[in-house]
């Protein structure tokens, strides 16, 4: 899972705009007259929404209150907050911004309900991606819990087998992660997961410590290198788990592993340090690490990428006047403005028409068709982030999300993996 | 218990401390100067009339409600909970309130129990290894601590005279504290990486032709950056024991023909031990919960009895973390006991 170093919420952002209405209000009253009211629709009930700071971002819930009218009081936090609090706290929510690999748990739990896409202004411009699974035709669809798995559901949030008028939640922002390596330390292009575990690269090799994407990761290596024959690397069996990581422990102790990260931020710095040339990374990291001048390379491995998906859900708890101002909220994410912004920080949204309306047409070359920058780009803050004649690694869109190995997962055997990987760790 | 027993205080301790009191009344009418030494005494009338003042003022209760409320509020009711929360049920559909040990039993078990092949029984679980871990960082941070922060402590106590210059150089191990433990634990990259300045200075010596990577991110960095991120917590005790040594009967021992050795054993040493005891309480408590040094130094290739909790609240199983947690904390208070059994704080201070 991506997460970008986020910015703050606007958890306090309430406060100030309940003063600024009672001042607002108190003034009018004062004045006698009706003029403030506009400002009492304007302080309609805020809601609330919580995710990771990859979507919860100050820019982004602000703006989508400017233009549906009422405060989205964004919290952000860390992957495992958000997991817990989505499922153990759906009175404290709206909207959950959450990711399609958390719903073998959310789904059963039924903490959501159902979204009726007759209510979705734009579904009929969602791509294929998570309807069929594939964003083109005869594109892979790939194992683990893609969002084709998850999506569809009938009325009452139970799954069904195809296509339903209602889904579990509404696609949002996603990417493909792989392989991120220095090519003049590594001396040669990396195209597959397998050299991972390459020995020439022993003492210099970093993996992604959060046990769920690690663990799939390394699946891929061991596939690639032709140890194993996983039957499906996004829910993989208790003698499959012992298998991976046993290896992992025998290539602990021979000193393989230089680090284990588990921030985007981490993940840069190992590289800008040099202390590794070759380690599973996302792709906003790459970019960054190339704005401080190191250079770094975004693996296409020929087994395919790891994918994850974003799933902007609404709590059950929301009824009335709140669950209608969740729908505004979800079809304003659709609209094109917030397609633009994650697609600045290397995400794409599942409406790629919405959000070419919004994007120059240089950015739009360069972060969805692949091509050479035209010029500098800048990052969603309007900072310069791409240098002109910079091109983005993996390919276009289309190439990135043709060939998807696995999707972000989470196992039924969940509990024993962790477990596992914890013994992994203190090995 | 057999070693802590033979670990306790000696006929020597015991001795000294004797003779420290016999000392210690005679000295007591003499003021001492440094950072903690005696204040000028009130004269009688005053102290009892400050005692009055107090008990009309603000009877005993009021004095501790305010502490009281605080650690009901921030320390009794999250503790309770979390050992309510441990015996939870983890089910598809979230947490559910039961009686169940179920996780306590995860905790201590291992598969297999007895491995037939290799004839012997099998490690115990994986937790508790990983609580093993910790605790063996722990104490080998703990005695370089004190091997190093002694010293320092003994420098600023007995060595400098004067007090302006205690305190600045008190201050000054102070000093890496300004900053935010992150940076301090950041800050060792570009000392021990493989770009790092002590690399750099190996390969322009010639002495290695290639940077040598056991500096960082290996346990020789973690350990390292342990001691000096956290030595200023048993500096400080240790100083301020060292410093109520009243400085007399120091002398006396020198009058009385007692080597600086001899007065180090049975004196100095004795005295300070409340603020060894202290200092070494403050960093076990510390280190055993510490979990972020162990990402940013050691890059994560230990776990720490703090990473597994996290990691089982990241996976939202709760029940299992508390269980974690509770675990940790009975080690700790175990190896609090264990400290304070060696030194009575309280006769000390």
């Amino acid at each position: 899972m991506t997460v970008k170093k986020g910015k703050t919420s606007s958890g306090a952002l309430s406060n100030i705009s309940r003063r600024k209405f009672m001042g607002t209000a108190a003034t009018v009253a004062a004045a006698g007259t009706i003029t403030g009211f506009p400002n009492i629709v304007q302080a309609a009930e805020p809601i609330r929404a919580i995710g990771l700071g990859v979507s919860i971002i100050n820019e982004i819930q602000s703006r989508a209150a400017k233009d549906v009218g009422f405060k989205i009081r964004g919290q952000a936090m860390g992957y495992g907050a958000l997991f817990g609090k989505t499922l153990n706290q759906n009175d404290q929510y709206e909207v959950s911004e959450c990711y399609f690999d958390m719903f073998d748990v959310m789904i059963p739990s039924g903490v959501f309900q159902p979204i009726d896409t007759h209510r979705i202004k734009d579904w009929d411009k969602v791509s294929n991606l998570t309807k069929t699974g594939m964003l083109t035709p005869g594109s892979q669809v790939g194992q683990g819990d893609a969002p084709v798995r998850q999506i569809w559901v009938d009325k009452d949030g139970k799954r069904t087998d195809g296509p339903s008028r209602y889904i579990s939640a509404l696609p949002g922002w996603h990417n493909a992660d792989s392989l991120g390596y220095n090519p003049e330390e590594t001396g040669r292009s990396i195209d597959s997961w397998a050299e991972l575990f390459s020995s020439d690269f022993k003492g210099r090799v970093a993996l992604l410590n959060i046990p769920q994407v690690g663990a799939m990761d390394a699946a891929m290596g061991m596939e690639a290198l032709g140890l194993i024959k996983f039957g499906d690397k996004g829910n993989m069996t208790r003698p499959e788990i012992d298998v991976l990581v046993d290896f992992l422990i025998k290539k602990k102790k021979e000193g393989h592993f230089r680090a284990f990260w588990e921030t985007f931020g981490q993940s840069v710095n190992l590289m800008v340090s040099g202390e590794v040339v070759l380690q599973s990374m996302w792709s906003p990291a790459v970019t960054a690490v190339n704005a401080e001048g190191i250079p770094c390379i975004y693996a296409s491995p020929k087994e395919g990428m790891r994918g994850w998906h974003g799933a902007i859900s609404i709590s059950k708890k929301a009824t009335g006047k709140k669950l209608d101002q969740a729908y505004e909220y979800l079809n304003w994410w659709l609209d094109g403005w917030a397609g633009a912004f994650v697609a600045r920080q290397g995400y794409y949204m599942s409406t790629p028409a919405n959000t070419k309306k919004h994007l120059p047409a240089d950015e739009w070359d360069f972060w969805y068709e692949g091509k050479p920058a035209a010029k500098e780009l800048p990052d969603p803050f309007g900072n310069p982030l791409v240098k002109k004649g910079a091109v983005r690694d993996g390919g276009s869109y289309e190439q990135r999300f043709k060939k998807i190995a696995v999707w972000n997962s989470i196992m039924s055997e969940n509990d024993y993996l962790v477990k596992r990987w914890t013994e992994f760790l203190t090995s | 218990m057999g070693p802590v027993r033979q670990c306790r205080i000696g006929p020597n301790f015991l001795k000294a401390a004797a003779r420290r009191r016999h000392l210690m009344s005679k000295v007591n009418e003499y003021h001492h100067a440094g950072l903690i030494g005696g204040q000028p005494e009130a004269d009688d009338k005053t102290v009892v009339a400050k005692i009055r003042h107090t008990e009309e003022g603000f009877s005993t209760a009021w004095l501790v409600t305010p502490a009281s409320i605080w650690l009901i509020l921030f320390l009794v009711i999250p503790l309770v909970s979390i050992i309510v929360f441990s015996f939870w049920e983890n089910t598809p559909q979230g947490l559910k309130p039961a009686f169940s040990l179920e996780f306590y039993g995860e905790y201590f078990y291992t598969e297999g129990f007895f491995d037939v092949e290799a004839k012997r029984f099998l490690l115990p679980s994986v937790f508790i290894r990983t609580l093993g871990s910790t605790i063996y960082f722990t104490l080998t941070t703990m005695v370089l601590c004190l091997i190093v922060g002694y010293p320092i402590a003994f420098f600023l106590a007995m060595q400098v005279q004067a007090f302006k210059f205690q305190l600045a150089l008190f201050l000054l191990c102070m000093v890496p504290f300004w900053t935010s433990y992150l940076i301090r634990a950041v800050a060792w990259l570009p000392m021990l990486g493989r770009r790092g300045l002590i690399n750099q200075a190996l390969l322009g010596m010639g002495i290695v032709d290639k940077p040598v990577s056991f500096l960082f991110y290996s346990e020789f960095g973690y350990t390292m950056a342990l001691v000096q991120i956290y030595v200023v917590l048993c500096i400080g005790p240790i100083f301020f024991s060292l410093a109520k040594i009243p400085k007399d009967i120091l002398e006396a021992a020198t009058d009385m023909g007692a080597t600086p050795f001899q007065i180090f054993r049975e004196i100095i040493g004795p005295m300070s031990m409340p603020g060894v005891a202290i200092g070494m309480i403050f960093i076990f408590v510390v280190i055993m919960g510490e979990f972020a040094t162990a990402v940013v130094v050691y890059g994560g290739k230990t776990s720490t009895a703090g990473t597994v909790i996290l990691n089982y609240y990241g996976i939202a199983n709760y029940p299992f973390a508390a269980v974690n947690a509770l675990m940790l904390m009975l080690a700790m208070v175990i190896g609090i006991v264990v400290i304070l059994r060696i030194v009575d704080i309280r006769k000390e201070l």
